[in-house]
This record gives structure tokens, sequence and C-alpha cells, in this order.
């Protein structure tokens, strides 16, 4: 059995977070009715954890279109691309991806943890170097793991951290690539993306931005930060899922290089996985373009975001970002809190993630919340009359210390 | 003038006091994880302290082949000095 021995540590851990209720850890939903409502523990509740942040995993064009496909090509490609899993739908949605950057190369991953491991890992090898912010996601670790670049961590979302590295590095930055998130998953908050580009150009280096997170959410047409903030003309590299706006699931990788297509030769993550299948790219396909298109739906989800950000700060709650986004994540003082409030907030009807270290940065535990353009006035009404019970049962958490 | 080895010691000293104070003179010959019982984030909060005191960045296959402070210090003063720093 000694081969187990290391996961004591986890699995005390685990039994730490499992009351009598649901557990918080990969919480068993039973039923899912629709982008906002699912049943857990018997209850039927309101979804606010779920990263489904344009609301479309019920759309019944997406439903329809993956139907379709289901039918017409089969359950599965039961094979790579590179061998007998390239269907039309793949290169086709590519071609759309490409296109609504206005770029001419994208690739189609099958996870969003695989395009980053494929992304990473094919554009940075030997003699090259990867430059990764702090907090960044372990798809983005792990693909330089994978890679045989040298791999070096800046401090969180501090571009003149990067700037002394890549400093140091002189005439070899023009091999370095540069990876920040649009928007950090944890806490919920954005990077400096012009002071960014300012360093990577400074130096001549290469610029990720992974935009899991924020694609769909921010952009006059929903292509992420680096839209909103004006940028893309700067951008390298852009990668994604499928996962969390996009309704399905799998990932990309758009550039502005051409060259991109010469992943395909060479990144495992790429080469050595079956495709997604028919019909998670049909529907796919139809939620780009409902997104690209999306104004309407963005428009209700900033209209959530900027509600629950201001209730939750005004009922005293310390958030992780100053700047609203999708993701709220209150921040407690210590495991204990936090998961009496995912507790609480689940026993008035909300469900909602707790985030606890070490995934969360700099020790945090996290009550982290997020909206969905599928969330009505109301549903905000309900969640902030969940934390408003909250802070009234379990004390003033504003004051708290972070410890 | 001051040895490598012993500006790498002041630096891992003057990482502690900054990023882990609470930890207070740890033995650095212990096991990071296992002894001092530390996280990856916490590690690298350190690291980041110690990078900033040296002026160097550390890639992180350094970090996973050391385990204690002690065998930190020795790769980082061979690094310095073999001139192969990032």
């Amino acid at each position: 059995m000694s081969i187990f021995k290391k996961f004591e540590a986890a699995a005390q851990a685990r039994a730490e977070l499992t009351g009598e209720g649901p557990s918080a850890i990969a919480t068993p939903i039973d039923e899912v009715r629709s982008a906002t409502r699912g049943v857990i523990d018997g209850q039927e509740v309101l979804l606010a954890g779920t990263n489904n942040y344009m609301g479309l995993t019920f759309d019944p064009d997406v439903i329809r279109a993956s139907q379709d496909a289901l039918a017409r090509s089969g359950s599965g490609t039961t094979g790579s691309r590179m061998a007998n899993g390239s269907y039309d739908g793949h290169s086709a949605l590519e071609r759309e991806l490409a296109d609504a950057f206005g770029w001419p190369a994208a690739i189609v991953f099958s996870t969003g943890y695989q395009a980053n491991l494929g992304s990473l890992s094919g554009l940075a090898s030997e003699g090259d170097y990867l430059f990764v912010d702090a907090d960044s996601h372990a798809s983005i670790y792990d693909g330089c793991r994978l890679s045989r670049a040298q791999t070096v961590v800046f401090r969180h979302n501090d571009p003149e951290n990067l700037d002394r590295r890549l400093e140091r590095l002189g005439e070899k930055a023009s091999h370095a690539v540069v990876v920040v998130e649009g928007l950090y998953s944890m806490l919920g908050d954005q990077p400096p993306l012009e002071e960014f580009v300012e360093v990577k150009k400074k130096h001549g280096a290469w610029l990720v931005v992974d935009e899991a997170h924020s694609f769909g959410v921010f952009g006059e047409r929903g292509l992420g930060l680096s839209e909103q903030a004006g940028v893309l003309d700067d951008v390298d590299f852009v990668v994604g899922t499928f996962s969390k706006s996009l309704a399905g699931i799998g990932g990309f990788c758009v550039s502005r290089h051409r060259e991109l297509e010469l992943l395909r030769l060479a990144s495992r993550p790429y080469i050595f996985t079956a495709s997604p299948s028919p019909a998670v790219i049909a529907g796919t396909r139809i939620a780009l373009g409902k997104i690209v298109n999306g104004q309407k739906r963005r428009h209700q989800l900033h209209r959530n975001i900027d509600r629950l950000y201001a209730g939750a700060r005004d009922l005293g709650y310390r958030l992780g970002s100053d700047t609203p986004g999708p993701v709220a994540a209150i921040i407690l003082p210590d495991r204990a809190t936090a998961l009496a409030h995912w507790n609480g907030l689940l026993e008035t009807g909300v469900y909602a993630n707790l985030m606890i270290p070490p995934a969360t940065p700099a020790g945090l535990n996290l009550l982290r919340i997020s909206m969905s353009a599928a969330h009505t006035d109301d549903d905000v009404d309900r969640i902030l009359e969940g934390l408003t019970r909250l802070a009234s049962d379990l004390g003033s958490p504003g004051l708290a210390q972070v410890g | 003038m001051i040895s490598t080895r012993e500006r790498v010691d002041a630096a891992i000293g003057q990482g502690l006091i900054n990023a882990l104070p609470e930890l207070e003179n740890p033995d650095r010959d212990a096991v990071l994880t296992s002894d001092i019982g530390l996280d990856s984030v916490q590690i690298m909060n350190l690291v980041m302290e110690i990078e900033d005191e040296l002026d160097i960045s550390i890639p992180v296959d350094v970090l996973s082949e050391t385990r204690t402070l002690n065998q930190l210090a020795e790769r980082l003063t061979r690094m310095i000095d073999g001139n192969e720093t990032t």
C-alpha cells in the first residue's frame, strides 16, 4: 500500500471538508435543469458556480446543431487529427475562430487543458524560454513542464518584474514566450495587459494570452480582454477553451502568425489524442457565432456582474478583485469560515464554489461566485439575499483579517 | 570579499523574513514540503523573494531538483558562479 501513502494529507483534508451535507469538493450535482438551475442533495438550487458565463449550455440552436451532428456523423471520431479524426467540422471551426480574430491560423484541441499543454509545449522548446505569471492555471504550468524550454515565474500581474527578468536575458529575449491570463479564475482579477504588451514589445518577446475565463465576456465581439484593452494587434497567440462561454468541451489556439499551423506536426497533446466529437464541434460553432454577435447577452452578464459586486461590497465582503468581472471571489479569514459560508449559501438554495489552498493564491480561502448571462435580475437578488443572510448569521467578514 | 555562497545564504535569510516571517530560522537541511510543511505556493513566494534579493531568475526545473534550503543554496551558488543565470 506504500505508493498510496503520499495521498494521506490530501485525503485527510478532504475528509475534514465533508460534513453531513453534500461535499464542498466535487459536489455531486444530481440533475442539471438549465444553465442556472440544478438539483443538489434533493433540492433545486440556483447555479452560481459553473463558469457558464454566456449561459449557452441549454441554447436550443446549440443543442439542435449538436443533435444533428450526432445523428449525421456519429458519436465519436475514434482517432487523432493526425490520423482518421479530421472531419469537415474541425477545419470549419478552426477557420471560424481564425476569422473571428481576423488572423490566419487556429488549432482546435480536445480540452482547454490540452490547449495550453499543446500550445506552450509546441511553441517553446529547448533553447527557448517561458515566462509565466505566478498565479497561472495548472495547465500553463504543466505545459511548461512538457516543454523543454527553461521556465521562469514572474510576480503576479507585475509587468515591471517581467521587464527586469527579460532585461537580464538580453538578446535571448527574442526566444522568450510570455504567458498571461485574461482573467485569473481564483480571485477574478485581470492583468494590466497594455503594460505587459509594452514590456513584450520592448524586449522583442512573444505574448500568449489565455482567455479561458475572459472569452465571450469582454470586448465588443466577446474576443476577450485583449479585444477590450485594444491590444489584439500586439498579441501573438490567444488560447481559449470551449468549456466555459462556448458551452462545450475542447480548446483552441489562434494566432496572427500563419506558422502556428506547424504545431500540428510537433505538439504531442494535439497529435496523441482523439479529436473532439462531431456533436461538440457542431455545438461550439453555433455558440461561437452567438458569442461574436452576443452584445445583448453580454449586456445582461455585465449588469449581473456590476450588481453582484456592488451588493457584496455593500454587505462588507472583501473581494479578490477591485475590477468587477464574471468571477466574484469573497475572501474569508480561514477554511472553517469559508466552508460555513459555502454550506450556508447552499442552504439558501444557491450553489457557489469553495476554493482553498493550494489551489488558491496567497493561501486564501474563497467563496467563489460566477455570473452568467442566463442569470435574471431575480437570480442576482436571490444570491444577494443569501449573502445578506450569511453576513448576519456569520458576522462581519469584511472586518476579518486574512490568515 | 564575501563569497557567492555567503551572499546566497544571506538572500535566503532575507527571503524567509519577507515571505515566511512565521518560520523563525528554519533548519536549512529540513525538507521544505514534508518536514517544514510548506505548500507549492508558499515555496514559490519564498523563491520570488530570493530572486529579488539576488537579482536573478531561478528556472522552475532548478526548484524541482532541490528539496532543502541548503540544496537550493548550493544550486544557486553553482548557477551564479557558472554564469548560467537567466
